[in-house]
Parts: structure tokens; C-alpha cells; sequence
């Protein structure tokens, strides 16, 4: 009896050796292939701080031979940057603010109060969300251009708010549902009108979610190309317009344009490592479940 | 109408008027002028045409070849990232040790603008000074530092553009696709090994059926947001050389700017609205049919 009782747990952990090896094996080779797939990334990081003799190279390398801020110097006088990171986050920041309090206010009418109108409306917002933007470009542009809008802020916010308010709507109604009932009902008794105990019940308790739908709203905002390219020219021009034009066909600042893309997308990614958790919730959320 | 629903009206009637504005107003604007020869300076309403903006944009053979180019971009690009999404899924969900920093590190061009990417592919695949021709150069695979034009040779621009569209978006395939591997319960797995099933049947009975419905909501996600992709192509070809990289979107965006035909750009851009929303349902439809099952 002993002898087979031995056996078997030499087998057992014989087994749970090997797999536990094997799962450190898996680790490993998943973390190799990580690193190569976001090597793009750091080989652009890596070349916006090499002296812009060696960013430039016929035959060039992945890690800097040598450290040097040039590129980051000469993006500055290549052309006004600053104003037109200023331009990206004014629109960027604007446009989130008015599209997360449209959006929320919106999503809790339709979440709380049922109504058909309502439901309409909720279906209307979702076919719109499957509307290319490439095709809402054509009449916004008419439509700017005859208010006399081209080339200002407010275009641009305009058009920001009104591609986030439906994608607003839909990822703060999953919020409002998981709140109970009862929060609703509590403020009320405690002598809260409908508007005030939205403001002051459901709305802290929903941070976590305008928290997401503030990052989400923004970050499109702030990536946004297509619109920034057709709608402003010199006053309003955002940043990622900028940073294009660094390679015309007869202007090759690769150097500099390394550098702006590094300055334009590092911080964000920074950030969105640091609020990782709410990304993924909000992600998942608004893709799988809705 | 009932007190609740007056109630509910008062809360979603400022973002349902702003929408009307600025949403739907433009949608029904895109639908009008598809129909009107507009003059985009003098602004006037223009003349009714009826069908022959539809009809000139669909004779065009750069419209077919730009329709042509958007189905390969989009086939391609969601399969691949389908499958490498999938891959990096699925190693993650093992559970190693470490694996929730990997994970970080994987999600991390998520937040990446598609301008970006289309940069950082613009300057890896340069003929002249891009690492990939290093590289394929010091692993012997070609014979000079730029034997491939990646962006100006006609039959690797489009596979150019795909590339950077696969290394922006595999990242977010992989999210879905883990969120919807977490979701399986643990049960299916323990009674399949009962059952003694081996891995690769685990994989196909269970794991690939379970998976299903994510896979399709992701694959819708990312069929659309392929199918409308504007600024990777802007950036890395504009379309050329030639038209060998012309999607749907760039080619709108050049009759609309360059060549001022509001019209014939509208008419294009209601047959790609009535395309996708056809290839959606057709997505939804075909979920739900497996959803029942």
C-alpha cells in the first residue's frame, strides 16, 4: 500500500513539475513575442533621441549609438507645434465635457424613465454609430463651411461632440443600470427632485464611469485626423495635422516628425497604462456587451 | 403622453436635439445632395440629377478598384489580427506567472492614434533609411538594402498600409477575445477532461464555439472600422502609387476636396453606408441564428 501511494505522488508531482515549467515557458515566450510586437514603438522612441545624422541612415540600427535632443529642437522650429497641441487638447477637452454631460444626462432619462420616444431615439443612436465618419465628413463640411465655421475651435468641437454623444449615451446607460433603484428612490424621500438627485446621488456614484467615458470621448477627439484635416487650415489646425505635414513630397523631416510623435503619443500612453482598469472595463463593456 | 415618459423626454431631449442638428440633419444632407450636381462655392442648392451620380460612381473603374482594394484591406487585415489576437489571447489566459504585465504591454498601442502608427510604418518601411529593409538585408532574405519599394511599388503598397492597421488594432482583437475566454466556465473544461478530450478537440468543441459570439461582435467592430480606415492610408500612400492603394475613404475624400464633386463623393458615400449596414446585419443575423442553436 505504501509503496503504491508513493508512486502515484511521485508521479503527481512529477506532473505538476513539468507544467508548472511549462507555464514559465509559455510566460517567457509570450513576453519575447510582447516585446517584438511593440518594438515599432520603442524603435520610434529609440529614434527621436538619436542626433538626426544617425535618424536618418542608410543603414540604420535599432538602439541609439548616440543620445542627442536635436530632433526634439528642431520640431520646434520647424514649425508652431506648441499652438497646435494647444489646438488638439482645447477641442479634445471641450468636446469630452459637452458630449460626457449630453451623454449622461441622456443615458439616464433613457435608463430610468421608459418611454417609446425613448427607444426610438436609442436605436436611431446605434444605427448612427455604424456610420462612417468618412461619410458624415461630406455634409459637415457643408454644413461648417455655410456657418461661416471653417478653420475655428468651435468647428471642430462641434464635430467631436456629435460622433461622442451616441457612444457617450450607450457606454454611461451600462453604468446607470448597474446602480440600484433604490439610491434613486432614497434621495428622493430625503427631499431630492428627479434633476437634483441625479446631480448629487447618481452622478459621484457613476465617477468611475464618466471617468471612462471621458478617456474614450477624449482619446478620439484627440487621435482625430480625418475632420482636423478637412475642416481647419492654419488657426485651428491640431496637432496630428501637424505632425503629417512633416512629410510632404519635398520635405523629409523624419528626424523632427519622430520626435512629434513621440511628444503627441507617449503621454497619452503613459496615461492609459496608469487607468488601464477603466480602459479594459469600458472596452469590454462597450464592445461585448453592447 | 405618460408622466414618465415626459420626464425621460426632458432628460435626452438636449442630446437628441444637439444630434438632430449635427447627426442627423448632415446624414439627411449626405442623402439630398447625392441626388444634386452641388457647386461648392456659389452654395446653392444645385440641380436635381437624379440616379447619375450613383450610376457614374458605380461605372467608374476607380470606384471598383477602390471597393476592390477596401474588401482586400478588410479581409485581410481582420483575419490576420483575428488570428494573431486570438494566439496572444489564448497565451495569456494560461494565467504565467507575470502575465497581467504582458498583458499591459500588449494593450499599449491601443491609445495609439492611427496617424501615428501610419508614421512610425511610413519611417520603418522607408526604401532608403527603413529598418525592415535592413533587416530583411542582414537576414540574407534580399540581395540589397532597398530591393522593396514597401510604399512606392504598386504591389506592396496596400499590403503596407495593411501591416500598420494589423500592428494599431490586434491589440484591441486580443482584449475581446480574452474578456470572452475569461468567460468561459470552468466547468466546460473539467467535464470535457472527464470525458477525456485532448487539447485540440477542448480547443475546436469548446473553446471556438463558446468564443463564437465575441469573435463576431469583434469581427463586426473591426470589419466596420477597417472597412471606413482613412488616415493609415492617408499617411502612408495617399492612396497610390497609381491607385494600388485607393480605398473607399481616401477616394471620397480626394472627389470631395480635390475634384469639388459633392455629389458623385455623396453618392459614393450613401452606397458604402448601405454596404456596411447590409454586411452588419448580415453579421447580427447570422449571431443570432447561432445564438438559438
Amino acid at each position: 500500500m505504501e509503496s503504491l501511494s508513493n508512486t502515484t505522488q511521485e508521479k503527481k508531482s512529477l506532473f505538476q513539475w513539468i507544467r508548472k515549467y511549462n507555464k514559465q515557458f509559455i510566460g517567457f515566450i509570450t513576453t519575447i513575442l510582447a516585446l517584438l510586437f511593440i518594438s515599432p514603438y520603442i524603435y520610434i522612441i529609440f529614434t527621436s533621441i538619436k542626433p538626426s545624422s544617425e535618424a536618418i541612415s542608410n543603414s540604420p540600427t535599432f538602439f541609439p549609438r548616440e543620445f542627442s535632443i536635436e530632433n526634439y529642437v528642431s520640431m520646434f522650429d520647424q514649425m508652431p507645434i506648441l499652438s497646435y497641441f494647444f489646438n488638439s487638447f482645447i477641442t479634445a477637452f471641450i468636446s469630452t465635457v459637452l458630449s460626457v454631460f449630453l451623454g449622461a444626462l441622456a443615458a439616464y432619462g433613457l435608463a430610468r424613465f421608459s418611454s417609446k420616444l425613448g427607444n426610438v431615439f436609442l436605436l436611431i443612436t446605434l444605427c448612427i454609430r455604424m456610420i462612417p465618419m468618412i461619410s458624415i465628413a461630406i455634409p459637415m463640411y457643408i454644413i461648417i463651411n455655410s456657418m461661416g465655421l471653417i478653420d475655428t475651435h468651435a468647428a471642430l468641437i462641434i464635430t467631436y461632440t456629435s460622433i461622442n454623444v451616441p457612444f457617450a449615451i450607450w457606454l454611461m446607460m451600462g453604468f446607470f443600470n448597474n446602480i440600484p433603484k433604490e439610491f434613486d428612490e432614497a434621495a428622493r424621500i430625503d427631499g431630492c427632485n428627479i434633476f437634483t438627485s441625479f446631480l448629487k446621488v447618481i452622478l459621484p456614484v457613476s465617477l468611475p464611469g464618466l471617468a471612462t467615458t471621458s478617456i474614450f470621448c477624449f482619446m478620439l477627439a484627440w487621435n482625430d485626423f480625418l475632420f482636423a484635416l478637412l475642416l481647419t487650415s492654419t488657426n485651428a489646425k491640431t496637432a496630428t495635422v501637424g505632425i503629417s505635414e512633416f512629410l510632404t513630397a519635398y520635405n523629409l523631416d523624419l528626424g523632427p516628425m519622430t520626435a512629434a510623435a513621440v511628444s503627441f503619443s507617449l503621454p497619452v500612453m503613459i496615461f492609459s497604462i496608469l487607468v488601464q482598469r477603466y480602459i479594459v472595463s469600458g472596452m469590454t463593456l462597450g464592445s461585448v456587451k453592447g | 403622453m405618460t408622466k414618465e415618459s415626459k420626464i425621460s423626454f426632458l432628460f435626452f431631449a438636449p442630446a437628441g436635439i444637439f444630434m438632430l442638428i449635427f447627426l442627423f440633419f448632415p446624414v439627411m444632407l449626405l442623402i439630398k445632395d447625392s441626388f444634386f450636381q452641388v457647386d461648392m462655392i456659389s452654395q446653392d442648392s444645385g440641380t436635381f440629377v437624379g440616379m447619375s451620380n450613383y450610376i457614374e460612381s458605380i461605372k467608374s473603374d476607380r470606384f471598383l478598384g477602390a471597393t476592390t482594394n477596401t474588401l482586400i484591406y478588410v479581409v485581410v487585415a481582420v483575419s490576420v489580427e483575428l488570428l494573431l489576437g486570438l494566439f496572444f489571447a489564448m497565451l495569456l489566459n494560461t494565467g504565467f506567472k507575470g502575465h497581467g504585465f504582458v498583458r499591459t504591454i500588449l494593450l499599449s498601442p491601443l491609445m495609439i492614434a492611427p496617424l501615428v502608427s501610419g508614421l512610425i510604418w511610413k519611417f520603418m518601411l522607408n526604401s532608403q533609411f527603413g529598418i525592415v529593409n535592413q533587416l530583411l538585408y542582414d537576414f540574407n532574405i534580399t540581395s540589397s538594402r532597398n530591393a522593396i519599394q514597401w510604399l512606392s511599388d504598386d504591389r506592396t503598397a496596400l499590403l503596407s498600409t495593411i501591416i500598420a492597421d494589423i500592428w494599431l488594432t490586434t491589440p484591441f482583437m486580443m482584449l475581446v477575445l480574452l474578456a470572452g475566454l475569461q468567460g468561459i466556465p470552468v466547468t466546460l473544461y473539467e467535464s470535457a477532461k472527464i470525458d477525456g478530450a485532448n487539447k485540440i478537440k477542448t480547443f475546436f468543441y469548446i473553446t471556438l464555439p463558446s468564443l463564437l459570439p465575441v469573435m463576431v461582435v469583434a469581427i463586426l467592430i473591426r470589419t466596420v472600422d477597417a472597412a471606413r480606415t482613412f488616415d493609415i492610408v492617408w499617411v502612408l500612400t495617399q492612396g497610390g502609387p497609381a491607385n494600388s492603394s485607393e480605398v473607399l475613404s481616401t477616394y471620397m475624400y480626394k472627389t470631395l476636396t480635390r475634384y469639388g464633386e459633392v455629389g458623385e463623393s455623396s453618392a459614393m458615400a450613401v452606397l458604402f453606408i448601405i454596404l456596411l449596414l447590409l454586411l452588419s446585419s448580415y453579421f447580427l443575423v447570422s449571431m443570432f441564428k447561432a445564438n438559438k442553436k
